[in-house]
């Protein structure tokens, strides 16, 4: 026993090989969440009747389960109801022809979006209430408001909330491991079940999403920078 | 879906899987415990700045806010047996699986809590330490009096959402091999076929134990929100 380099890299090999899965069960996600998550952030900042309160309860409960609990009923309703749905649409796919990983982007969608509504709630009461106010007073409507005046304020105090939910996504999707999803910490044992270099191969799996993260926080960094220039201070 | 989920079943579960909710709590027990020990010393050691253990520090607090949980809780289970091995040559093998569990969330939470705790120290304006070295405090009595009751004001949402974290992220241990609340929801499925009322419940556990956190933390910032 002890750390076999060649084992190593064969398993970092393979994880790469594997990160596009990882980018679609971050980013497809991230950006259903966006959409999401803005629209019901602005149901709850204008506090639609009836919609609002509901949308709320639904997020709390929802953000109290884990993830993996979530993937596992997920992936057995679909495994048990799948084909009977299908029938009933008429439609002509079966189980076998829906690739699993849609149901690893289902999951991480529906928790990404929880994540992301709280962010951008928090972005959109930090914009001061006479910014609303003044826009309505200069005749604007209440989309025209919201489009010119509110988001453009909001995106900035968004973005670092984006970051972290971003790399929260981003160690998320190693869950869906368990339902078989192969991405890149199945990925990167794969070469391991032959030669029980387990060790080896998770260690690179944890290098790989090290650098993935570390890459997007700097990316992060560099693009919130530039939105910084435009921000004036009043004070 | 009759066959799916069935109400009887449901019922016959909640005893089984809450026998094991403790393994849970002791998780959540031990990682907060030594979580909060190790998270201390290591945001004093990058406070203070001392040499290379600050380095040291920072890369171990960035390896574990950059990798999946998952992924620390397989390093440290098939790395520690071999780390062991090679080191003091014990061997590991009879260990519990649990142990494995616990030193990855000891692990985890010292590297969450550390960046908590050191943000809050640093939140706490540099006058308030001045004021109180000019009144003739020492060093451990002005952080023990002046700084540290702000500086917990500050953590305490912080460390109320880890902590829920922490408690949604026991749900990972059964992937070892430890017998949890979802280990036992596994072993239902294989003893009964029918596995989806056990995971059901555990969701709506988990639900509870966060609304349950949740209020606590609520309280307690309110409490701690003196004068203001």
């Amino acid at each position: 026993m002890g750390f076999n380099s060649i084992y190593f890299y064969d398993s970092l090999r393979s994880g790469i090989q594997y990160l596009p899965n990882t980018f679609q069960l971050t980013f497809i996600p991230i950006v259903i969440a966006l959409i999401l998550g803005t629209v019901i952030a602005v149901i709850r900042v204008y506090r639609i009747p009836f919609l609002a309160p509901l949308l709320v309860v639904l997020i709390t409960l929802y953000q109290g389960i884990p993830l993996v609990v979530a993937l596992m009923i997920y992936h057995l309703l679909f495994i048990a109801e799948f084909n009977d749905f299908a029938a009933a649409l008429h439609l002509d796919t079966s189980m076998a022809d829906i690739n699993l990983i849609w149901i690893g982007i289902f999951a991480l969608s529906l928790q990404a979006t929880c994540y992301m509504e709280e962010s951008i709630k928090g972005a959109f009461f930090s914009v001061d209430k006479g910014q609303y106010e003044a826009g309505y007073s200069v005749g604007l409507t209440k989309l025209q408001t919201l489009r010119r005046i509110i988001i453009p304020q909001v995106i900035p105090v968004a973005l670092p909330m984006l970051t972290n939910n971003i790399v929260g996504a981003i160690k998320g999707s190693s869950i869906v491991m368990v339902i078989g999803i192969t991405e890149v910490l199945a990925g990167s044992v794969i070469p391991s079940s032959k030669t029980y270099a387990f060790f080896e191969g998770y260690i690179a799996a944890a290098l790989i999403y090290w650098i993935f993260t570390i890459l997007v926080e700097k990316i992060a960094a560099r693009i919130e920078k530039r939105g910084d220039k435009y921000r004036r201070n009043l004070v | 879906m009759v066959d799916l989920f069935d109400w009887k079943r449901f019922f016959t579960n909640i005893p089984q899987i809450v026998a094991y909710l403790p393994v849970t709590l002791k998780i959540v027990f031990y990682a907060t415990l030594f979580g909060v020990i190790l998270a201390l010393l290591v945001a004093v050691i990058r406070i203070k700045k001392i040499p290379i253990l600050h380095q040291a520090a920072g890369i171990y607090v960035s390896f574990m806010r950059g990798t999946p949980m998952l992924v620390q809780l397989l390093v440290v289970f098939y790395g520690i047996p071999i780390l062991m091995q090679q080191l003091f040559n014990i061997n590991v093998n009879r260990w519990d699986k649990i142990i494995f569990v616990y030193i990855t969330y000891i692990l985890n939470q010292g590297a969450f809590l550390s960046e908590i705790f050191r943000c809050s120290i640093l939140a706490v304006p540099t006058g308030q330490l001045e004021a109180a070295y000019s009144v003739g405090l020492t060093q451990f009595q002005a952080f023990r009096r002046i700084i540290l009751p702000q500086a917990v004001r500050v953590a305490v949402p912080s460390f109320g959402s880890d902590f829920i974290g922490l408690f949604q992220n026991t749900s990972l241990a059964f992937l070892i091999g430890v017998v949890d609340i979802m280990g036992r929801a596994k072993t239902i499925g294989t003893a009964t076929k029918h596995v989806l009322e056990a995971y059901v419940f555990i969701a709506i556990l988990f639900i509870i134990i966060s609304l349950l956190v949740k209020g606590a933390f609520y309280l307690l910032d309110k409490k701690l929100a003196y004068g203001r």
